[in-house]
């Protein structure tokens, strides 16, 4: 039997050798928010953190991290409350079709745990080996640069300027999303 | 299921890492596993045979880590890119080491390979090495008796970077004197598959260049030390003009036979560009 410490949980499990990390979270343990696509560390959607590194579940044998601390992204939110990094990227539009944002965010959030003021070619180099087929990254490199700022200044300070809040009450005025950016200019 | 079956091994210590390697039939060394383990999956997939045991190098003790040891810079086997690239330690010649590893694959691989792995995978493309030969490295191995053998990293990658021992260190002279300069290639803009790699590590001193080696991983044969070259620079004086001169000296039917067009191109551009770099760093350029 060989422990695993995933998400701050341990499990006991009888583990065959050739077993990757990738294949374990998903089939043996049903955390399947870690994708799986390419199978070959090329794509980056199986990220999770290891010891606080983005690494990736595909190429790493589950048996070799017996008791190492390993985080997935059903290991970021606090209940209900998303990681400062996930609302990041809810706040800036940064999810298309969704798919890369798992492993997205695993490798911002190892970034932003290290630098919370990653300068663009930092967030560039440290998501590198992510790759988002809808090709959205300038919201990508925006919600990562500003999740780095909420995980300084608090939550107080999450989201764009027109904070979801500020759009909240002056939608139940009946007033659209870009009437209200439109006041916001004036 | 990504993998065959096969049986995994978490030796505590190098020489039980040795031993097992010695004792068992088609074993592989596992260090950071991103090459050994997409290798076997290809094989998979090809229908080729697989090995049945895997040893895993990550639970033994005091094969991780940077320092500096009698004017020495010690790289440990499993000392992760990602940690070679922020190590302090690095500084003078060894510095090149920063470009190199900042070049190598992307952010996620760069925290799982190892400069053993780098090193050791017997795969030609792999540069480090290049640099290694050029700042005349030492690499050291572990029997599975415990005994220490030194092989230079020319001679290793010389002899078709083959061993039956464990890779333990890496170990390079700290130079204050030296001006080293590395260029690396990618096959294209788009796929990360390195080319071709060329470094130079040279002293200059009252413009004239002594001591320099220039070492080429070519993607095909494994990192040389380039011997033809390094003579020709060698002999001549440090002007801004030797760039140009060393690329038609490249004309030779060394560089003509084993390269494509792209190829060599590359080649010519990489090595022009070490040599002006060295004329940079050197203040001879103007």
């Amino acid at each position: 039997m060989v422990k695993l410490v995933i998400n701050k949980k341990e499990y006991l499990l009888d583990l065959k050798g050739h077993e990757t990390l990738l294949e374990v979270l998903r089939d043996k343990l049903s955390l399947t928010g870690t994708k799986t696509a390419c199978e070959e560390s090329e794509c980056g959607t199986c990220t999770v953190n290891i010891n606080g590194k983005a690494v990736l579940s595909c190429i790493t044998l589950a048996a070799d991290i017996a008791g190492e601390e390993v985080i997935t992204i059903e290991g970021l939110a606090d209940g209900d409350k998303l990681d400062p990094v996930q609302q990041a990227y809810v706040d800036y539009g940064a999810v298309q079709c969704g798919f890369c944002i798992p492993g997205m965010i695993m490798s911002s959030k190892a970034l932003l745990d290290r630098n919370p003021h990653p300068t663009q070619e930092e967030i560039e180099y440290a998501l590198d080996g992510n790759i988002c087929r809808c090709a959205g990254y300038p919201k990508i490199f925006d919600a990562v640069r500003k999740a780095g700022e909420m995980m300084q200044k608090g939550p107080e300070h999450a989201g764009p300027e027109d904070t979801k809040e500020k759009f909240k009450t002056n939608m139940a005025k009946g007033i659209t999303y870009e009437e209200f950016l439109q006041m916001k200019q004036t | 299921m990504l993998l065959r079956p096969l049986t995994f091994h978490a030796p505590r210590t190098i020489v039980e890492a040795a031993q097992l390697q010695a004792t068992l039939q088609e074993a592989r060394i596992l260090a950071g596993g991103t090459f050994l383990l997409n290798s076997l999956k290809l094989m998979k997939r090809k229908g080729s045979k697989t090995p049945g045991h895997v040893i895993s190098l990550r639970k033994i003790a005091g094969l991780k880590g940077v320092e500096i040891k009698d004017n020495r810079l010690i790289i440990r086997a499993m000392t992760i890119i990602n940690d070679l690239y922020d190590s302090p330690l690095l500084s003078d010649n060894t510095l090149i080491l920063r470009t190199v590893c900042k070049n190598i694959s992307t952010n996620p691989i760069r925290n799982m390979a190892t400069v053993g792995g780098n090193l050791t995978c017997r795969y030609t493309w792999t540069e480090m090495g290049c640099v290694m030969v050029a700042l005349e490295a030492d690499m050291h191995f572990i029997d599975h008796e415990g005994k220490e053998e030194v092989v230079s990293a020319e001679n290793f990658f010389k002899s078709a970077a083959k061993t039956n021992k464990i890779f333990s260190h890496v170990s390079l002279a700290i130079d204050k004197t030296a001006t080293v300069a590395y260029r690396r290639v990618k096959k294209s803009a788009n796929v990360d598959v390195p080319l071709l790699a060329v470094c130079i590590k040279t002293h200059l001193q009252d413009k004239k260049f002594t001591n320099t080696r220039v070492t080429i991983n070519s993607g095909v044969a494994f990192a040389q030390r380039d011997h033809k070259l390094e003579n020709f620079l060698n002999t001549q004086s440090a002007q801004p003009k030797l760039a140009i001169e060393a690329l038609d000296y490249l004309d030779t039917e060394i560089y003509d036979k084993r390269s494509d067009n792209y190829k060599k191109h590359m080649f010519r551009i990489s090595l022009k560009n070490a040599i002006l770099e060295i004329a940079e760093k050197s203040s001879w350029s103007n």
